[in-house]
């Protein structure tokens, strides 16, 4: 399957087991986030034979294809809730799912379904699915650039995913 | 005697498509309205940059339909730069838009207006999706679809350099030309796409068209609306995705206008209503008189279904086959030796599948024309014009982009008119239509409300996400119903 890399360490073939996805519209303000988490990530695990990172634009169907075949899969995408202050990082339970941005948002199906059909259909669904939700503030302006919280919460973000990728 | 209600001034929606039904005195419907909100600053976030960035950029709008934006953006730049693409630049593009033909119309059909017929518009909105339908008939589907999306995403990735946002479109051309090896493998993948494309025909045929409820409803008026279609055909009137020009006929068939897509601004104006961001295209010479049907009303309709009632034929034979047998099924006659429109909406679902067959056809003609491998995709843009607009058909509609710039190529101008724009008007229509029969004299059949709006949504296809660049959504959806006073009435609520 081409989502999982083997990388030839000493004679030994290394399989990734678990899957960062960063989820979000690059261009769309604090929209951005869920991708620029995971950028960031690719730079802390550069060296990891275990861990792969991949940015996605849209949610569905595509969500389960870059998940499938790996054993733990963790997710980030901003979030509109209007209940946390902008920049607040939280593990999202699957009731809430319908906040998480680009993954509630799909053109196909949601993430709960996804995860379901790719279980249904006998792909490899990863067993520890967790989605980290950030709070946005703006995800209506197009910019390139994060509003000040959520550009802050950004290193908090990296830690909590490398201690969750690698505890 | 109805009263007039006035509105109060918008206030800004929080990550929710909304309806707003007025009633009247009687209690009958007087007003539907429905708001979306606006995602802004598009046109600034272009300004100052490069128009050669705008197809990398513009396919970020929309994770749904990168390609089209891709390729709408890749014709703005050619007649930008005034560069006209050799014959196999072209096809490549036609090319790896078809492969995306084929896994958006796939999509759509299996997990989002599909399960409608599939599974039953009354079936709890957990049973309305792929897996609802997988249960019903069979597991093999479920992984020929996944095999399919799978495949023709392989068959981007090859043309495209990339599989979700092709980055391969330059003004003039393309960047890379396909070799020998790679057009078998799109040769083989297009056959198995034609084989897919008509067995999901035949399931439609099964499932739907055979079960006396279910074409009760496609045929019944609920969701009928007699607007002008618009679509791009080629030079013998059959429609294309990628190039032709864009033609208009009216109600009852006859052509209306034909024109480049240079010139879209002098056959298309932009209303403007107080409650909504979201701008209203309507056929200038007509003229706007309103949310209402007909040959006076200016609202026309971009659809799957639109493309077709444009069309003389299909380009593809087994395509035309299905055409007709459509067109014969609603009882289209002929004037001028071409089917009158059919303007019952859910009848794009059916269209949908016509045009899977057309694109999946088409890639076989493409992947084995000799042109397919030449080296050459390339033509060196050598000046800047200044304005270029380019379109294509979207899955959603006729997609326009329109690029100004100055003499260094700086964009000083940035106007898109996506899909869905051009249905805006006609799934308000739709939407009034489905409220006016569900609420009469105060009284509101509540069950299944709710799911036949969304019907009307969902046989659009709409991509908010584009159309006011909004926040995206299949959707939560807020209906409220307010009296003639104004009071809230009801609420109904999709979480």
């Amino acid at each position: 399957m081409k989502e999982r890399l083997f990388r030839l360490k000493k004679g030994v073939i290394i399989v990734k087991r678990t899957v960062v996805i960063g989820l979000g519209n690059p261009i769309l303000s604090d929209d951005a986030v869920g991708v620029k988490v995971a950028r960031q990530l690719r730079v802390a695990l550069i060296d990891s034979d275990m861990i792969e990172i991949k940015e996605l634009y849209a949610g569905g169907m595509r969500v389960m294809d870059a998940i499938a075949g790996f054993e733990k899969a963790v997710i980030i995408d901003a979030m509109q809730t209007g209940l946390h202050k902008p920049g607040t990082i939280r593990l999202i339970d699957s009731a809430e799912l319908g906040s998480a941005r680009n993954l509630a948002s799909s053109h196909d199906t949601n993430l709960p379904t996804a995860l379901e059909l790719g279980r249904m259909l006998g792909l490899s669904m990863p067993r520890d699915v967790k989605v980290f939700g950030i709070e946005a503030f703006d995800v209506e302006n197009f910019s390139e650039a994060l509003t000040e919280d959520v550009e802050r919460s950004m290193p908090e973000a990296v830690n909590m995913i490398l201690k969750e990728v690698m505890p | 005697m109805k009263k007039r209600i006035s509105i109060d001034p918008i206030t800004r929606l929080e990550g929710h498509g909304k309806i707003e039904i007025f009633l009247n005195e009687e209690g009958d419907v007087a007003n539907t309205y429905f708001q979306v909100p606006e995602l802004r600053g598009f046109e600034q976030f272009c300004k100052g940059r490069l128009a050669e960035d705008m197809p990398v950029i513009t396919n970020r709008i929309c994770g749904v339909c990168p390609e089209a934006h891709h390729l709408a953006s890749v014709k703005a730049l050619d007649a930008l730069f005034d560069a006209n693409p050799p014959g196999a630049a072209k096809k490549i593009r036609e090319l790896l838009y078809s492969a995306f033909y084929v896994t958006d119309h796939t999509t759509h059909f299996y997990a989002l207006g599909g399960p409608d017929f599939i599974v039953g518009p009354d079936a709890p909105p957990s049973e309305r999706n792929i897996l609802g339908v997988i249960r019903k008939v069979g597991l093999d589907i479920g992984k020929a679809v996944i095999e399919c999306r799978s495949r023709n995403h392989h068959v981007i990735e090859m043309l495209g350099g990339r599989s979700i946002h092709p980055a391969a479109g330059l003004p003039g051309g393309w960047s890379k030309s396909v070799s020998e090896e790679e057009r078998k493998e799109i040769a083989e993948i297009a056959k198995k796409n034609v084989d897919f494309a008509l067995f999901t025909l035949k399931a439609f045929g099964d499932i739907v068209l055979k079960n006396p409820a279910y074409l009760e409803l496609v045929t019944s008026d609920i969701y009928l609306h007699r607007t002008y279609s618009m679509g791009t055909v080629d030079d013998k009137n059959r429609v294309n995705f990628y190039d032709g020009m864009i033609r208009v006929v009216d109600p009852e068939g006859i052509e209306f206008v034909k024109y480049p897509s240079k010139d879209y601004a002098k056959h298309i104006a932009e209303r403007v209503e107080p409650w909504t961001y979201l701008k209203f295209p309507y056929l200038k010479k007509i003229g706007w008189k309103g949310f209402v049907d007909g040959i006076d009303s200016g609202v026309y309709s971009a659809t799957p279904l639109s493309r077709l009632n444009v069309s003389d034929s299909m380009a593809t034979p087994l395509a035309q086959e299905e055409f007709e047998r459509m067109y014969q099924t609603f009882g289209s006659k002929k004037i001028n030796n071409r089917f009158q429109p059919i303007h019952h909406r859910l009848a794009t679902h059916w269209a949908r599948l016509i045009e899977l067959l057309y694109a999946a056809e088409r890639m076989v003609e493409l992947a084995n024309d000799p042109e397919i491998t030449s080296p050459d995709v390339r033509r060196i843009p050598e000046r800047i014009k200044g304005i270029g607009i380019g379109s294509v058909e979207a899955p959603r509609g006729t997609l326009t982009h329109h690029y100004e710039s100055d003499e260094r190529g700086v964009l000083t101008k940035v106007n898109l008119i996506v899909g869905t724009t051009n249905n805006y008007a006609p799934m308000t229509m739709s939407i009034k239509k489905v409220a006016e029969r569900l609420i009469t004299k105060g009284n509101v059949v509540e069950e299944g409300m709710l799911n036949r709006i969304e019907m009307a949504f969902r046989l659009y296809d709409p991509c908010l996400s584009c159309a006011t660049h909004s926040l995206p959504g299949t959707m939560p959806l807020t209906v409220t119903i307010k009296d003639s006073t104004g009071a809230v009435v009801r609420e109904l609520k999709r979480q």
